[in-house]
């Protein structure tokens, strides 16, 4: 047993990276960054991977057609609701998103970009927002970020917002205009109640709870969207990055947009628009109009699927062994087509990987049907 | 006229009369207060001495037809066996019912006066059918609504304890942050409705407690629960509580 | 985890379940033409529901096809050049294992994958470390075949070679009542095993009622199996299911001591013919796409490096262990587990490390040895003083990674309150 493996070497590196962690101070940061995933990769050891494989099972992403006959034009990952909680109380998370991280660094070949769905910190504290950016800077490829209602409640972003930016953005990527809103907005709900930005930070991370209010993108980003959106071409396809889903799936666990109608009539007068969304944690589709909606995976835990309001189109992913903290949970890829359709490549840990591609929705699930779950949630 | 009618106008005046005339009366005696009528109607109480009801567009010292008689008698009968549902009071309709066929006060008990085609008259114990004796003199059962309020209450409470404890990583021991609700919000996903059944996490049959206590150990990573603790038994409550008419299917995955 | 406060309520429900069970069992075999098949007491702690689900009806072993299959269990002769039988690499003496960590055939040429023992082997769903014969019967036709086993090249060969030795025509004859064919040798052969169940463990009497039965530590231990162990989700045990093994298959990271999976498993898939189980027998057996385990045969990514959890009864004499018989001791097993195994794309999610300190270990390891069948109780003796002889060299021992000091390799619960043992379902008893 003397010889190390690949695995095992990377491995080490990646505890080394992680040991660094625990101290987490800008300056042992940038030292460790040598070690990095990313570093390493760029000395040539080529990271094995699960997401690699996929071409090797014929399970092509954003081609035109399905068996992997047509290439994407360009693809583009995703990491989404890590919630962090600072690594001392808990590295059960840590270690899920830092799986991811090797995930989309071990990409071959790498995408355009990474997308971070929202959700990045637990309870919005300092210490797990930079935690979570300290990890998401070794992620080779550019990231592009999107905030989340446990990013943001406890202090209403602003250290969100020091390190990320505006939480609403847009930019153009070969031919597809990108733009990302701020869609966990919520009408005010605790000055009333006298709640401390703590409390209203466990409110909004409590799903069941019923006191925070409904999701809502707001007025003043519905006027921001439509006016981003003024200068797009009808037939430019349009990808809307959304924490909340952009339509109305569950109130009462804010699987929900209230002001979802809106803002689909702002999208309406485009050809082609895709919904890339977190906040659900669970492999989910859905097409309404012109709009085909995707729900990314989470890293840190699944939601079983709420008792009523889920969308026909959605393939159920099976329901998650607790016994194996990665169930149920992972990252993954959308492939863009040259029309701008989106596949999308679900990257279930521990599972086969699940693609639903753009020809299903489009078709109201006529085709390409994803594979079918054996355990339903009831 | 019929008896009923007859029974009608004695007991209407006397009950107008009875009511004005207590509220007149001197005070040694209970009163029994009358609201105001907002439209200035006739109020009508009913001996108990707490049941009121108006008779609408009856003003005080006009006569009220019998169907608004009748109505306002039934009201407060009706009222008065809402708040006293042990009662034993005869059901007066059904004696309605007999007398209408106009058989004998007795009613008929024999078939052979009778023609083919009339309706048989119930015979005479027919009022007890329609709101039947329920049986006395035992304990179990014998419940008011005010025992089932507090049962309600304290059933309620012990469910609410744990929801509390379901959805905070620090009452369930949790050493990780990690709470019930964040993979079965709303007890989701829980289906306590299948147990007893094979867990495939420990390989055997277990009953809800048993994969209550391996959660808390394996995704929550607190100690497991003993078997008399009473933060088990809430937490069995609140989820079996969130199954409420979901029907018994043990053993199914 | 599950508080039977008493052993006389489950026991007398086992039993009656038992009963039930052997009373169908029977019904089924009333038919057989031979000596019935079913016996008449199954030791204790074999599962009377899991051998009729196991012996599927019509194949029940009579004893006449059990006798011919324990001869060509142990007849050199079925081997190319004389020198190899089952019995070689599966010693009946020695728990049915060779005691290698690899199999060696004809003309000394090693194999991939270490033996697996035949006790029990009746009860397994699938047969193989990446369960690629369905049945005990296809399972005794492919080491025959195999190139580096025991190297004959085709059915017919077999079949010529044992129509040549008339103590096999006479009593094929006898016992199928035609000519023999390869097919008859691997149903001789399966009868012949389905006669090799074994329990009466230390361990059976204890979860039947026999509290004295096995020793404070290993008690210990058991606690610790279903506890922070974390082993029986995997090596499920149950009444019903006695045998230690959920009979999936789990990549515990064995295979990532050797190996690059990506290109390895990229290569597989242009190779691999699906249902050709020659050709994955002889992939398995010869080259390193053995290390691929389950995926060789089902093509999942997720099977990637997946082995089939073997049975833990009698362990304690059939090391060495795991699939290429990489670990020497039971201890060397628990380090493995203690760390989360070895990490790598495809580690079963369920793997974490334990933080188990030594002593823990130790009665881990002591209910290990109280799961061995009476029968071997001298040689499990001797064993397990071999293994506690080689304590000292703890090669996959990482307690640093174990006790979470390096690395994130999983998280803990809390120690459960050890003055109260039912507060940590140590009284975990039969269903």
């Amino acid at each position: 047993m003397g010889v190390k493996s690949i695995e095992t070497r990377h491995h080490e590196e990646r505890d080394a990276f992680f040991a660094g962690l625990r101290r987490l101070s800008r300056r042992s940061f940038v030292k460790l960054a040598g070690i990095s995933a990313g570093a390493a990769l760029a000395r040539g050891v080529v990271w094995p991977h699960g997401f690699q494989l996929v071409e090797v099972a014929g399970a092509d992403v954003g081609g035109a057609e399905p068996g992997g006959k047509g290439r994407p034009s360009f693809t583009f990952a995703y990491i989404s609701d890590t919630h962090l909680y600072p690594r001392k109380l808990n590295d059960r998370f840590v270690r899920a998103i830092l799986k991811a991280v090797d995930d989309v660094n071990s990409l071959d070949p790498q995408p355009d970009f990474v997308f971070f769905g929202g959700d990045l910190a637990q309870l919005g504290q300092t210490d797990e927002l930079d935690l979570g950016n300290e990890i998401l800077k070794t992620i080779k490829a550019p990231v592009k970020m999107m905030v989340g209602e446990h990013d943001w409640f406890f202090d209403m972003g602003e250290h969100w917002r020091g390190l990320f930016g505006p939480p609403q953005y847009s930019f153009d990527h070969k031919g597809v205009h990108f733009v990302t809103i701020m869609s966990v907005q919520e009408k005010d709900f605790w000055t009333a109640r006298g709640m401390t930005p703590m409390q209203r930070m466990l409110t909004v991370a409590g799903l069941d709870n019923g006191l925070q209010s409904r999701f809502e993108v707001g007025e003043e980003g519905r006027r921001w969207l439509e006016d981003d959106l003024k200068k797009v071409d009808p037939k430019t396809p349009v990808v809307v990055f959304s924490h909340s889903p952009l339509y109305k799936y569950y109130r009462a666990w804010n699987f929900w947009t209230e002001d979802a109608d809106e803002v689909q009539a702002i999208l309406k007068r485009f050809d082609t628009v895709t919904v890339i969304h977190g906040h659900t944690h669970q492999l989910l589709t859905n097409h309404i109009g012109n709009i085909s909606f995707h729900g990314m995976l989470s890293t840190a835990w699944p939601w079983p699927y709420a008792p009523e309001g889920l969308p026909k189109l959605t393939v159920q992913m099976n329901r998650a062994d607790p016994f194996n903290q990665f169930d149920g949970c992972g990252d993954g890829t959308f492939g863009v087509s040259e029309g701008g359709l989106v596949d999308a490549l679900y990257n279930l840990w521990d599972r086969n990987p699940v693609t639903v591609r753009a020809s299903y929705v489009t078709s109201n699930g006529a085709k390409d049907a994803p594979p079918a779950t054996k355990l339903a949630s009831y | 006229m019929s008896r009923t009618s007859k029974v009608l106008l004695v007991s209407l005046p006397l009950l107008v009369l009875g009511g004005v005339t207590i509220a007149r009366s001197g005070s040694q005696t209970p009163q029994h207060q009358l609201p105001e009528s907002r439209d200035g109607n006739v109020v009508v109480g009913l001996c108990d001495g707490k049941t009121t009801a108006e008779i609408p567009g009856v003003k005080p010292g006009e006569t009220p037809t019998r169907e608004q008689a009748q109505a306002v008698s039934d009201t407060l009968m009706a009222e008065w066996r809402r708040k006293n549902p042990d009662a034993h009071w005869d059901d007066p309709s059904v004696k309605l019912a007999q007398a209408e066929t106009g058989g004998a006060p007795g009613g008929a008990a024999t078939g052979s006066e009778a023609p083919s085609g009339a309706a048989q008259p119930p015979p005479p114990h027919a009022p007890d059918a329609a709101a039947p004796e329920t049986q006395e003199g035992h304990t179990y059962g014998a419940f008011t609504d005010r025992d089932q309020q507090i049962w309600q209450a304290a059933t309620d409470r012990f469910v609410a304890e744990g929801k509390r404890i379901f959805h905070s990583a620090d009452l369930l021991g949790g050493t990780i942050g990690v709470s019930c609700d964040m993979c079965h919000p709303d007890a989701a996903n829980t289906h306590p409705e299948t147990y007893p059944k094979f867990q495939v996490q420990f390989g055997r049959v277990a009953l809800l407690r048993d994969m209550i206590n391996w959660c808390i150990e394996n995704p929550v990573r607190g100690k497991p629960l003993h078997d008399d603790d009473d933060r088990l038994k809430a937490l069995e409550a609140y989820i079996i509580a969130s199954r409420k008419g979901v029907p018994l299917d043990y053993g199914k995955h | 985890m599950t508080r039977g406060r008493s052993g006389s309520p489950m026991l007398l429900g086992a039993t009656v379940l038992a009963v039930a069970a052997l009373a169908l069992v029977r019904a089924a075999s009333a038919a057989a033409a031979d000596s019935p098949a079913p016996p008449a007491k199954l030791p204790l702690g074999v599962s009377p529901v899991l051998y009729e689900i196991s012996v599927p009806a019509g194949s029940e072993p009579t004893s006449d096809k059990a006798k011919l299959g324990e001869k060509l269990f142990n007849d050199k002769r079925l081997s190319l050049d004389g020198t190899v039988a089952c019995a070689t690499c599966h010693l009946p003496d020695k728990g049915f294992v060779d005691h290698k960590p690899q199999a060696v055939g004809i003309k000394q040429q090693r194999g991939q994958r270490n033996s697996p023992t035949v006790l029990n082997a009746m009860f397994n769903a699938t047969q193989f470390w990446d369960g690629r014969a369905p049945s005990l019967e296809e399972q005794a036709k492919l080491p025959i075949l195999n190139p580096i086993e025991m190297g004959q090249k085709s059915p017919d060969d077999v079949v010529a070679k044992l129509r040549g030795l008339p103590e096999y025509t006479e009593q094929f004859q006898k016992v199928f009542g035609h000519d023999l064919t390869y097919d008859d040798v691997a149903a001789a052969i399966a009868a012949f095993e389905r006669t090799q169940y074994s329990a009466s463990s230390p361990f059976d009497r204890f979860i039947h009622g026999d509290e004295r039965a096995i020793d404070a530590s290993a008690r210990r231990g058991w606690s610790l199996f279903n506890g922070k162990g974390r082993c029986n989700n995997c090596h499920a045990f149950s009444i019903v299911n006695p045998n230690f093994t959920d009979q999936k298959f789990h990549n515990i990271g064995i295979a990532a001591h050797k190996t690059d999976f990506i290109s390895l498993a990229r290569k597989a898939s242009n190779v691999v013919r699906g249902g050709d189980l020659k050709q994955i027998d002889e992939l398995a057996i010869e080259t390193d796409f053995s290390e691929l385990g389950r995926f060789l045969v089902t093509k999942h990514v997720n099977d990637i490096g997946g082995f089939k959890t073997p049975t833990l009864r009698n362990i304690a004499v059939t090391g060495p262990y795991m699939h290429d018989g990489s670990l020497t001791t039971l201890w060397d097993v628990m380090d493995h587990y203690n760390k989360g195994g070895v990490q790598n794309p495809y580690l079963d999610g369920g793997m974490q490390r334990l933080g188990l300190t030594e002593p823990e270990i130790d009665d881990m390891v002591a209910f290990l040895a109280s799961l061995t069948d009476e029968r071997y109780a001298a040689f499990a003796k001797q064993e397990m003083e071999r293994q506690r002889g080689q304590k000292d060299r703890r090669p996959e021992r990482d307690t640093a990674a174990a006790m979470g000091k390096k690395g994130n390799f999983g998280d803990l619960a809390p120690n459960p309150d050890l003055k109260d043992p039912a507060k940590i379902g140590v009284l975990v008893r039969g269903f």
